[in-house]
């Protein structure tokens, strides 16, 4: 049989950071006829450009170059999406709860418990419809919370976020569940009160930094920082690869953490094994051991901070008569006093950076703001912004489009495709919750916190409140919309989630996803939303770190069983609201904005940076991309902080004083009685709401400290059902019951005292509930503390709080603190906090939970989304 | 021309795109006459292992693709021409090893003929199965999937000539197998050995020691220094038993033993103790 085995080849942006800012460029073969993806392959900018063209950057230092290649760096999870859009939890068809009747009783109780029936689109619809029109009527729209803001695709005109919100902002409003910085807490809240970087918190000036290391840089110190995991979902290999050339250069490169992730297992020049969450001990100590030894730089402290001295007297123990030596955080974070004094030593003495990429212990914990405002503290001691010294980004590399987060060579444009969006645009609403409150403020109103809580707003924003919801005289949630089911297995606290969705208060909950995970199991109306191989769209990718472009993205299969995309699910719901008339007259029309699917994306073509004349919009879908070449002035741009080195006066930060402030003047003013976050960065041991220490009385109840970063195999909650994943012998580990669990990582010394070997399956548990894991024992944890990803699709064995609550599935979320970072901000604590493990027998489990453990499961795939159907499956 | 694939475990990171790669080229996908599809699960073409190294806080992790090797005295073909059915797997005049999918029909136990256990019985179409070199891609003028989607070039593919000095460098993932494979690894991992010198009477790690590591089998003796926070590594060591000497300015010489025998490494914190004046 002839064949053409390149099949048809089509652009896709696979990167999942779920908005309309896309990533990870890719070319995807289709075999038109059979209407199928044949293969995900690299995407070359080089197919219609030339280098020439391109103006192909290159860096050379110490006699060696490095360049970009005119291929895309693509990522397993952007490799192996056709499982994902083959898998068998895609929800096939629209569903109703079984014993959720709209006329009768609604069952709130049996949420996550009861089954489904298979409904058609118009019946889904009109309910929807009927139950939205009902809020309005009886309660006001505020009523109505709608969950619009991620861990899923990244698609444009097709967005798979917020089209929700594009509705019902036509019609009266709603609740926004309003998402933190949940990737960078501790920079958020507590980095920008040293030195201001809105609105991440992380270094905004990050231009020319990987230019600057590879020239005048000795080492970079990765802290918790994984550029094997972390990046896959936005960016691919570009990170490994300047890992690579780090090492080709002979850049030292350290690791701090309490694990071996997948960086510091092939890139590393030295682990420094810290206990989780005590990074702020570790820290304070090498400010300690400068200023004790006289190895920091005091005249730069002169001219370019504030405040040094009070930071000075509470590191020498003034404050509080502990000095931070070398040997009082060794008790605490468990390195070596003379590891922390050699360390401390080698960094006065080198140039050197800090490397992140979200996550971890280090930056999710409670008081995280703390380390990360040490971090800055130290950099400073250091000189911060001199030649090889800054703080950079390993992934994001165009975040929110500010063109000062890149540290590799610029594109002329960051295209911007906003005007063709069809989702939710990061912005403020009149009835916000911080998505880190929404249990509590569904099942026990009113709530209070500070700031508008929108990831990416100025430092100022953290005083402004307090907010409190519901508002003087407006209703509390009374229905969840939510095209974002992902909360219980992402966010703090995941089975007070479990019960808020339970809750008597609770009259509807509808969810559209393409997948029948997690939140979706406690909908009472779901629809079948679609990936991006099933509809045309227009994307962009600037985070590569070669080229900045812009791609149409041609319709690679037809939807999937009765699928729809979110923003046509939404539209169908849409036109079942006409028929009430007056506010929703003509909804459809005004919701798809005058516009077709085709001229929208020719509308993000139109604006989206792409110069006048370049091309025509025929040109564009028939070449499928263009690109933007490097700027030409790319090498004069000034590498990282240095204008602010060489002149703090000219340059200043965007601190209230404009230089970094070891003392906070504004947390002096706004928060003072807060000893969780003060003016002076500093160690926090306990709060009343937080008591995470192996030193507490906690601590001997719940002995070890879970780790929990980004997750390797997945992008947050996606992809926990793609097979050749799940097979990889360290993804998933095969129970005795051929359950694969989510793996649970215990060192060998604490596997010989608890009697774990590999395979078993043992629970994580602490008051608020347990999780199931299968334990792997291996040197990649420290002793006291465990290892285990997050994000694993939630399985209930028994649903909800108060410490009877038990996940098969392992989505350890479940079991982190409620509360959040600290007590005047809205993170969230995910990793660093107590459990204990101890093995559990599956068949006993099994027994004992018949319903749980009999439910239809493909070990390949893990959960089926007919799992719960009970009635119309085919 | 005679094609070669390289793969270099220096070079390689883990990130699985290679074996990721070769399902997304040959699962659901018929590039008959070369192969039916790949069972989605459970089989390997290409399967890269992993192996964690040391202990802590010294600890890597090693990466090896395992996959056909395409020999040119392939025991598979051997073998199968042994049962009388020498059509079932054939060498192209590039080198690629090609089970025919066809004449192959219902050859149990080949696979017991690889020693690199590279053959896969597929069950639901009664074939053994394995690494094509994708040879649909490769006549096409185009490179296996596992390749291109490799970031590092740790894994390459190409034509002998040009990989001359790889070659010549390189081992076998079995020495002395005598199948001739055309899959060329380097780096291979082999043990190391590590630890820290610390004078813990001052609490210091000790910079600039002298660490000389004797190979109590074969008496080879390796000699390193401690670095700025006191470690030292031997990389790529053999898998022996050794004796370790400490040797610094000021301190009373100690000398431990150490065994990669089994495992890589590390020997934890080397006390060493201030000499008397």
């Amino acid at each position: 049989m002839e064949k053409n085995v390149r099949g048809t080849s089509i652009v896709k942006g696979l990167g999942f950071n779920s908005f309309g800012i896309g990533s990870n460029a890719c070319t995807v073969d289709i075999d038109e006829e059979q209407d199928k993806i044949l293969r995900i392959r690299p995407f070359h900018f080089d197919e219609h450009y030339t280098a020439d063209e391109l103006n192909a950057w290159k860096i050379e230092a110490r006699g060696k170059t490095f360049e970009p290649g005119f291929k895309t760096l693509i990522s397993p999870l952007s490799l192996s999406y056709k499982k994902r859009v083959y898998s068998k939890n895609r929800i096939p068809y629209p569903m109703k709860r079984v014993d959720w009747d709209p006329a009768g009783e609604r069952n709130p109780q049996n949420r996550g418990k009861s089954g489904y029936e298979r409904i058609s689109w118009d019946e889904a619809c009109g309910l929807i419809a009927a139950e939205i029109k009902r809020m309005h009527d009886e309660y006001g729209p505020e009523a109505i919370l709608c969950e619009v803001d991620g861990h899923g695709e990244t698609k444009v005109v097709h967005a798979a976020h917020g089209s929700i919100t594009v509705l019902l902002d036509l019609c009266g409003g709603f609740t926004l569940q309003s998402r933190q910085p949940d990737s960078w807490e501790g920079w958020y809240w507590g980095a920008k009160h040293i030195w201001g970087m809105d609105p991440l918190g992380q270094n905004s000036l990050q231009n020319n930094i990987i230019k600057d290391i590879s020239e005048n840089g000795d080492g970079v110190l990765f802290w918790g920082c994984d550029v094997e995991t972390t990046p896959l979902g936005w960016g691919g290999y570009m990170a490994s690869r300047l890992c690579k050339w780090f090492t080709e250069l002979g850049i030292l490169q350290i690791h701090i953490s309490p694990d071996v992730n997948y960086t510091n297992a092939v890139h590393a020049d030295k682990w420094i094994p810290v206990l989780p969450n005590t990074d702020a001990a570790f820290q304070l100590a090498i400010a300690y051991t400068w200023i004790k030894e006289g190895t920091y730089d005091a005249a730069y402290l002169e001219t370019h901070a504030v405040g040094f001295e009070n930071f000075k007297y509470y590191v020498m123990g003034g404050e509080d008569g502990v000095p931070k030596t070398p040997k009082w955080a060794e008790a605490i974070c468990g390195v070596p006093s003379y590891t922390i004094k050699a360390f401390a030593r080698w960094w006065a003495q080198h140039a050197v950076s800090i490397a992140h990429c979200n996550g971890g212990s280090y930056i999710r914990s409670c008081f995280a703001h703390e380390p990360a405002r040490l971090e800055v503290a130290l950099l400073g001691m250091q000189g911060l912004g001199k030649p090889g010294a800054n703080q950079f980004k390993m992934l994001e590399w165009t975040l929110f489009g500010i063109p000062t987060v890149t540290p590799l060579p610029p594109s002329t444009v960051i295209p911007n495709i906003g005007a063709a969006y069809r989702g939710y645009i990061t912005g403020t609403k009149p009835s916000f919750i911080p998505k880190t409150k929404i249990p509590e403020a569904i099942m026990n109103p009113p709530v209070q916190w500070y700031g508008h809580v929108s990831a990416g707003l100025p430092r100022e924003d953290q005083f402004t409140g307090p907010f409190t919801f519901p508002a003087e005289g407006k209703s509390r949630i009374h229905m969840v919309w939510s095209d974002t089911p992902c909360w219980e297995t992402c966010w703090n606290g995941g089975f007070e989630m479990q019960d808020a969705l339970r809750h008597e208060s609770i009259e509807c909950v509808v969810i559209q996803h393409p997948w029948m995970e997690n939140d979706c199991n406690f909908a009472d109306i779901i629809i079948p939303s679609n990936t991006k191989f099933e509809s045309a769209d227009i994307g962009t990718d600037s985070d590569s770190g070669q080229w900045n472009v812009v791609f149409y993205e041609k319709q690679a299969i037809k939807p999937r069983m009765e699928s729809k995309s979110d923003v046509e699910g939404v539209g169908e719901i849409a036109k079942a609201f006409e028929k009430f008339g007056g506010i929703y007259e003509n909804i459809y029309e005004r919701y798809m904005g005058g516009k077709t699917y085709d001229e929208w994306i020719e509308t993000g073509f139109d604006t989206c940076g792409i110069p006048e004349g370049a091309m025509t919009f025929e040109e564009f879908k028939e070449k499928q991309y263009y690109p933007f070449p490097t700027r030409e002035d790319w090498k004069d741009i000034p590498a990282g902080l240095i204008q602010f080195h060489d002149d703090p006066e000219g340059h200043p930060l965007r601190t209230p004083t404009g230089k970094l402030e070891y003392y906070s003047t504004s947390l002096a003013q706004n928060f003072p009685d807060d000893a969780e976050r003060g003016p002076v960065p500093r160690w926090v041991a306990v709060s009343d709401e937080h008591h995470e220490r192996q030193s507490t009385e906690r601590g001997r109840t719940y002995p070890f400290l879970l780790v929990s970063n980004h997750p390797h195999f997945r992008v947050h909650a996606q992809h926990d059902d793609v097979t050749w994943l799940r097979e990889i012998e360290t993804c998933k580990v095969v129970g005795p019951d051929g359950y694969r669990y989510e793996p649970i990582w215990v060192n060998p010394i604490d596997a010989g005292k608890l009697g774990l070997k590999t395979g078993d399956i043992a629970k994580l548990y602490n008051e608020r509930g347990g999780v199931l894991g299968g334990v792997i024992v291996t040197e990649r944890i420290i002793p006291g503390a465990l290892y285990q990803d997050h994000g694993s699709r939630v399985d209930s064995i028994v649903v909800g709080a108060g410490g009877e609550g038990l996940d098969r599935g392992g989505a350890n979320n479940l079991i982190a603190p409620t509360a959040c970072t600290s007590k005047n901000t809205v993170g969230e604590v995910t990793s660093g906090f107590l459990v204990n493990i101890e093995k559990v027998d599956v068949f006993e489990l099994a027994k004992r939970y018949p319903e749980a453990f009999e439910r239809p499961y493909d070990p390949d795939c893990g959960l089926i989304a007919t799992a719960r159907v009970e009635q119309g499956e085919e | 021309m005679g094609k070669v694939f390289v793969f270099d475990a220096a070079q390689c990171t883990g990130c699985r795109n290679c074996q990721l790669a070769c399902k997304d080229e040959h699962v659901d996908n018929d590039w008959s006459p070369i192969a039916l599809p790949q069972p989605d699960t459970g089989q390997f073409w290409l399967h890269l292992r992993e192996k964690v190294r040391g202990q802590v806080p010294k600890v890597k992790l090693a990466y090896v693709a395992h996959m056909c090797q395409h020999c040119d005295a392939a025991p598979c073909m051997q073998a199968a021409a042994d049962m009388g059915r020498k059509d079932a797997i054939y060498k192209r005049p590039d080198g690629l090893v090609i089970i025919d999918p066809v004449a192959s029909k219902g050859m149990e136990h080949i696979e017991d003929a690889c020693p690199y256990g590279a053959i896969f019985y597929n069950e639901a179409l009664a074939v053994p199965q394995k690494c094509t070199g994708c040879a649909h891609l490769v006549d096409e003028g185009l490179p296996p999937h596992c390749v291109d989607v490799c970031p590092h070039g740790a894994l390459r593919f190409g034509d002998e000539e040009d990989f001359a000095a790889e070659i010549a460098a390189s081992e076998e993932l079995i020495e002395g197998s005598g199948a001739k494979p055309r899959v060329h690894y380097l780096n291979l991992p082999k043990r190391f050995l590590a630890g820290v010198v610390v004078d813990l009477e001052a609490d210091e790690v000790v910079i600039g020691a002298k660490v000389t590591a004797e190979n109590l089998d074969t008496g080879e003796v390796l000699v390193e220094q401690t670095d700025a926070f006191g470690d030292f590594w031997f990389h790529q060591v053999a898998a022996a038993d050794w004796r370790v000497y400490v040797e610094a300015d000021g301190f009373m010489t100690r000398a431990i033993e150490a065994s990669t025998k089994e495992e890589d490494r590390n020997v934890g914190p080397i006390e060493v103790f201030a000499a008397m004046a």
